[in-house]
């Protein structure tokens, strides 16, 4: 249950869903990821990869266009 | 919100970082639509067409940044994901203009207008179009974005779009300077142009069948690399 974070800030597409990706693959079952970013297409295609993927995901805007994406690894 | 439950069988409790209070953008974004209206206005004296032109572009860039439309993970997303739903959106919007363009050259090509539209817009295959495409395509990606997706972003506030924008600038006066050079390779290069080989009709057919089948085969797609078809 341990949680992770990963800082994508400045990223554009599509290097935040590439090191999601990456990282996701090397949690395992029930680890949470926190990804930060600032680049509106991540918001859309990052919780849209993972969403297909099973894992339970939320994002929260924590600043005017910057989010944190939550995704809780869950397979 | 400090605290929020994520919502996990086991309930796992994340303490979260206490939110910025926002201020409110509302009088910004009316403060900007009356300036829009009244630029609109100022376009329309001794001018018909240019309101028209700002609205469609005002309207073009909302639709853009609202829907997150992005023609680069249109073609990238297949690659590197599998997911293809941004590729299906666009040849939705592919197959609507496909009708919206028939109708208006074909209305034009009937009236017999002295606007004839029938070859507006039809260029050569050769050379430059192959490398300018491979080019385009290995740049869009590196950028995050196509031409519209980067004045997209510039407005959002994303500052490495800003950067991209410069070079897309450069980049563009450099290929209009060329144009004559590149011109010289397209002397005998094919125009191909539906109409003429399958009819008005049979045109949209064909344009629509292709469509149809690139759209079953990008959902085909995703089935296999994603196991979904959503």
């Amino acid at each position: 249950m341990a949680e992770f974070t990963l800082d994508c800030l400045g990223e554009a597409c599509p290097v935040p869903l590439m090191k999601t990706e990456k990282k996701i693959g090397e949690l395992s079952v029930g680890d949470v990821l926190v990804v930060s970013i600032d680049h509106s297409c991540a918001m859309k295609n990052v919780p849209e990869w993972a969403r297909k993927q099973g894992h339970n995901v939320e994002i929260e805007e924590v600043d005017d266009g910057e989010w944190e994406i939550i995704i809780e690894k869950t397979k | 919100m400090s605290e929020t439950n994520i919502g996990t069988s086991s309930g796992t409790q994340r303490a979260r970082k206490q939110r910025k209070p926002k201020k409110s953008q509302i009088p910004y974004a009316i403060l900007l639509t009356a300036l829009i209206i009244a630029f609109g206005f100022y376009l329309g004296r001794g001018n018909n067409q240019l309101p028209v032109y700002w609205g469609f572009g005002i309207a073009f860039g909302y639709i853009l940044q609202r829907s997150r439309f992005c023609f680069t993970a249109a073609f990238r997303d297949p690659c590197i994901t599998g997911s293809t739903s941004v590729t299906r959106a666009v040849l939705v919007a592919v197959a609507l203009s496909s009708v919206g363009f028939w109708a208006i050259k074909y209305a034009s090509v009937l009236k017999e207008a002295e606007t004839n539209l029938n070859m507006a817009g039809v260029s050569p295959i050769g050379l430059p179009l192959a490398l300018g495409a491979v080019l385009f395509g290995i740049g869009m990606v590196i950028a995050g974005g196509c031409a519209s997706g980067t004045l997209m972003r510039v407005g959002e506030g994303f500052l490495m779009q800003m950067l991209v924008l410069v070079f897309f600038i450069a980049g563009s006066a450099w290929g209009a300077h060329d144009m004559g050079f590149w011109g010289k390779f397209n002397e005998n290069a094919p125009k191909i142009y539906l109409p003429d080989v399958f009819g008005w009709f049979g045109a949209i057919l064909v344009q629509g069948i292709i469509i149809v089948l690139l759209y079953i085969a990008a959902a085909k797609w995703q089935e296999k690399k994603m196991g979904t078809m959503e």
